[in-house]
């Protein structure tokens, strides 16, 4: 299957192009559960609905995960950790590097609670729901959700905007431990579940695997007979299961009962290699199953083959890469969008030198006539020099693309569409502070989830 | 042909393995094939290391990294440490740190005769041959990373082999009759898809199947010509020859030979001995930072700028535009176990849309 970008814009209820507020969720996509007043669940373009307070911010936690020499983040049920002090120093947790060094631009450093601001339950909120209140440094009362404690992002800026965890291709483990957004869980049957990828957000089984539709199949009927079941396996439905949403239950034979999704009955492929799979699509009139697909790229870009998979490139044939990068501090802040110190970057793609920089991993220019057609894509200026957004009309600066409102780039050593010789560019494979490519299909190994 | 060789094709991918029985030395349809289950650099090495490396080995980055910045010293800014230190891996510079990098000594190496001549830099194998070309040992073989049987990598490149069908490689022999002598083979690579087959201890076992990828492995297909004497198979180089090589987290690298050729010690059930080339000094240092980090590396004590130095000094063909060469004298060694490779049909019927490696190997495949 070639994974197809597609626009999911109008499923979305967003207005493609401009800068509208995200609409609630489709209460048809999500289990709808009790909420403190005034929160929302909205439809964002790559996480599907996310739960958001009453300004339309969306939530997110920071649970417990471990990095090479430590586990960082919150414990579930336990007090937050996320304070108001601005941490001066490494945490000495990310393997060989020792702590105790003064982390970069301490002059303009924020603390965790001003780039994660708590989510503040009022002085006489109530628990409901997966929803409680703990209480956080300084006796602030603070929302929890399943006994994670409840944050903001200062990165986004609309309603709908989930840009405090655009690393989510590269978190976890010697990645770094990001936050993530709080999610309703999918309206899918228990034997199903939603896997948010690269792509837009796959439907599988329960363990993992993918399932597929044909288009041989009609309403309640498969086509599929005794041969092709051998490859493609009917996903059984129990006795006592029950339709949901769009998910219905037919006989498939006396004493048979398959799964149907908007109709079609859904199956597993015998030769899939790996879960979240999209192998089965390769076969002519079969597909993977979407809950909704990731907004288009802009026009001119495309999706080429690689060694491994598939990666997205940009009008000039050549790999996509994103820069991902989390402090090695106590509070892990981001370090991956222009705002931040560019002293990381600039240490993996030029040995210190942003001129340098720029010849290695090169910006993705925006043409003149460029047109933005989602939220998730959008035009910056930069100043290649700091690394910094810049003005329309300052001196040297570049209208460059950027994915999650982070400029996105090419790799100098790329020569031909599909090398991703800038693949695993910087710390722990690129994933710690570096370069990685925009994955979209890996067969071997789980790039682009 | 063509039409009986779909058929065994189309039959061996339905599980059904070869239409054909083994013979006893492992031919079937003039055909044996071999699964690379582990491989190194070849490292030559005196029991206490002390003829090549007579001055110790080289500190890794966790060593190096103490002796600028001792524990107990003033720590700084992370700028002009960690970040630095970052820096000069993913960038590194033709100048040389304070802590010298200790090359390997002596006139003994692993490898083959390259270009055929006998230079004054050139090694003697163990074995008395002359002429060999291998002075990528130079870089590696104080670095203790790379030296058997404690080096880090040397342990883990076997669990890498076992745990990624990336990084499976195929070895089909066409056209043999013999594998004890044959004087006009054909040598094919592969990527493979499958896993190999082990026993309940973990090692290596001969007669399982593996697919040929032919969807996205096409850069590692390529078509050797060869010979077998005295059960030794000798190829003729190819021009360019990708190896995958992935190690640890989600990193999809490759190698990539100049001139590379086989030269390989046949039995039935096992193949082993070396891939020798010139290895693209710029694609070989990248493999490694980018497939092990920093911490990873500090395992065998490898710091990778002063590697880089040493190669670029080291490299002997194919100088650019400006004189300096990019390419450097290397070897692997390797060990392979017998394999039933299998290829889906639509591949070989669509032979014609493929490389002209992939064409020779359909049309080598076309003639069994």
């Amino acid at each position: 299957m070639r994974i197809i970008v597609q626009c999911s814009a109008v499923a979305l209820g967003l207005l493609a192009g401009s800068q509208a507020n995200a609409a609630p969720a489709d209460p048809r996509h999500y289990e709808t559960e009790l909420m403190p007043p005034g929160f929302q669940v909205l439809a964002s373009e790559l996480e599907g609905p996310v739960f958001a307070d009453t300004s339309g911010k969306t939530l997110y936690i920071w649970p417990l995960n471990k990095i090479r020499n430590g586990d960082i983040g919150e414990a579930k049920g336990k007090a937050p950790t996320c304070s108001d002090e601005v941490q001066r120093v490494n945490s000495g947790f990310m393997s060989p590097y020792p702590a105790g060094f003064d982390l970069p631009e301490l002059d303009r450093r924020p603390s965790c609670t001003q780039e994660w601001p708590p989510v503040i339950a009022g002085a006489n909120a109530k628990p409901v729901g997966n929803f409680a209140i703990v209480e956080g440094p300084g006796g602030r009362k603070q929302w929890t959700y399943e006994g994670y404690p409840l944050y903001t992002s200062v990165r986004d800026k609309l309603p709908g905007d989930v840009l405090g965890s655009a690393g989510r291709q590269t978190g976890g483990g010697d990645g770094g431990v990001y936050r993530r957004p709080v999610t309703p869980k999918a309206n899918v049957p228990p034997a199903f579940e939603v896997f948010t990828v690269q792509a837009g957000r796959l439907v599988g089984v329960s363990s993992g695997y993918s399932i597929y539709t044909s288009d041989r199949d009609g309403v309640h009927k498969s086509n599929c007979d005794a041969l092709c079941a051998k490859t493609w396996r009917p996903v059984a439905a129990g006795e006592l299961a029950q339709a949901k949403g769009d998910w219905t239950v037919f006989q498939r034979a006396p004493g048979l009962k398959q799964w149907a999704y908007k109709g079609k009955p859904v199956y597993t492929f015998t030769g899939d290699e790996k879960e979240r799979s999209y192998q089965g699509g390769d076969e002519p009139g079969w597909h993977n199953v979407w809950m909704q697909q990731a907004p288009p790229a802009p026009a001119g870009f495309s999706v080429q083959d690689t060694h491994t998979g598939q990666v997205l490139a940009s009008p000039n044939g050549k790999t996509v890469y994103f820069y991902s990068c989390t402090d090695d501090a106590h509070d892990q802040l981001l370090c991956d969008h222009p705002g931040a110190p560019q002293a990381y970057r600039f240490a993996i793609c030029g040995g210190g030198d942003p001129a340098r920089c720029v010849k290695t991993f090169p910006y993705i220019p925006a043409e003149a006539n460029a047109k933005i057609t989602s939220r998730a894509w959008s035009i910056m200026w930069v100043d290649p020099q700091s690394g910094r957004e810049a003005k329309a009309d300052q001196s040297g600066a570049l209208r460059v693309w950027a994915y999650r409102d982070r400029p996105v780039y090419n790799f100098a050593g790329d020569k031909q569409p599909g090398d991703v010789e800038g693949d695993a560019w910087g710390e722990f494979n690129g994933r710690k502070n570096g370069f990685k490519a925009f994955w979209l299909r890996d067969d071997f190994d789980r790039n682009g989830e | 042909m063509k039409r009986v060789m779909l058929a065994a094709a189309t039959f061996a991918a339905l599980g059904g393995g070869s239409v054909f029985a083994a013979e006893p030395d492992g031919i079937t349809n003039r055909t044996i094939s071999y699964v690379l289950t582990d491989y190194d650099f070849a490292t030559y090495q005196t029991p206490d290391g002390k003829t090549e490396c007579p001055d110790g080995y080289n500190d890794g980055p966790r060593e190096r990294f103490e002796r600028y910045f001792p524990k107990d010293g003033p720590k700084g800014p992370l700028l002009g440490a960690q970040i630095a230190r970052e820096g000069a891996i993913w960038g590194p510079t033709m100048e040389d740190e304070a802590i010298p990098f200790k090359y390997a000594q002596g006139k003994v190496a692993i490898g083959l005769n390259l270009d055929g001549k006998e230079g004054p830099n050139d090694f003697v194998s163990p074995e008395g041959e002359k002429g060999v070309d291998n002075q990528l040992y130079r870089a590696l073989g104080c670095v203790v990373n790379r030296r058997a049987p404690g080096g880090s990598l040397t342990v883990f490149v076997t669990t890498f082999m076992q745990r990624y069908n990336f990084n499976r490689v195929l070895v089909e022999i066409t056209d043999v009759d013999s594998i004890v002598d044959d004087d006009d083979v054909t040598v094919t690579t592969y990527r493979g898809r499958d896993a190999l087959m082990v026993d309940a201890a973990g090692h290596f076992l001969p007669g399982g199947s593996n697919r040929a990828d032919h969807k996205w492995g096409k850069k590692f297909i390529s078509a050797f010509k060869g010979r077998i004497k005295d059960g030794v198979l000798t190829t003729d180089p190819v021009a360019h020859w990708y190896m995958p090589a992935k190690y640890t987290f989600q990193d999809v690298t490759t190698r990539y030979f100049r001139d590379a050729r086989f030269r390989l010690s046949l039995t039935p059930d096992r193949a082993s001995g070396l891939l020798a080339g010139y290895s693209d000094v710029e694609t070989w240092y990248r493999q490694i930072i980018r497939s092990l980090s920093t911490h990873h590396l500090s395992y065998g004590e490898e710091y990778a700028p002063p590697l880089y130095r040493a190669l670029n000094r080291l490299a002997d063909a194919y100088p650019d535009e400006t004189g300096r060469n990019t390419a450097i004298s290397s070897a692997l060694e390797m060990n392979f176990v017998r394999v039933y490779v299998t290829h889906p049909a639509k591949a070989v019927a669509a032979n014609e849309d493929a490389a002209p490696e992939t064409n020779r190997a359909a049309r080598a495949a076309d003639r069994r």
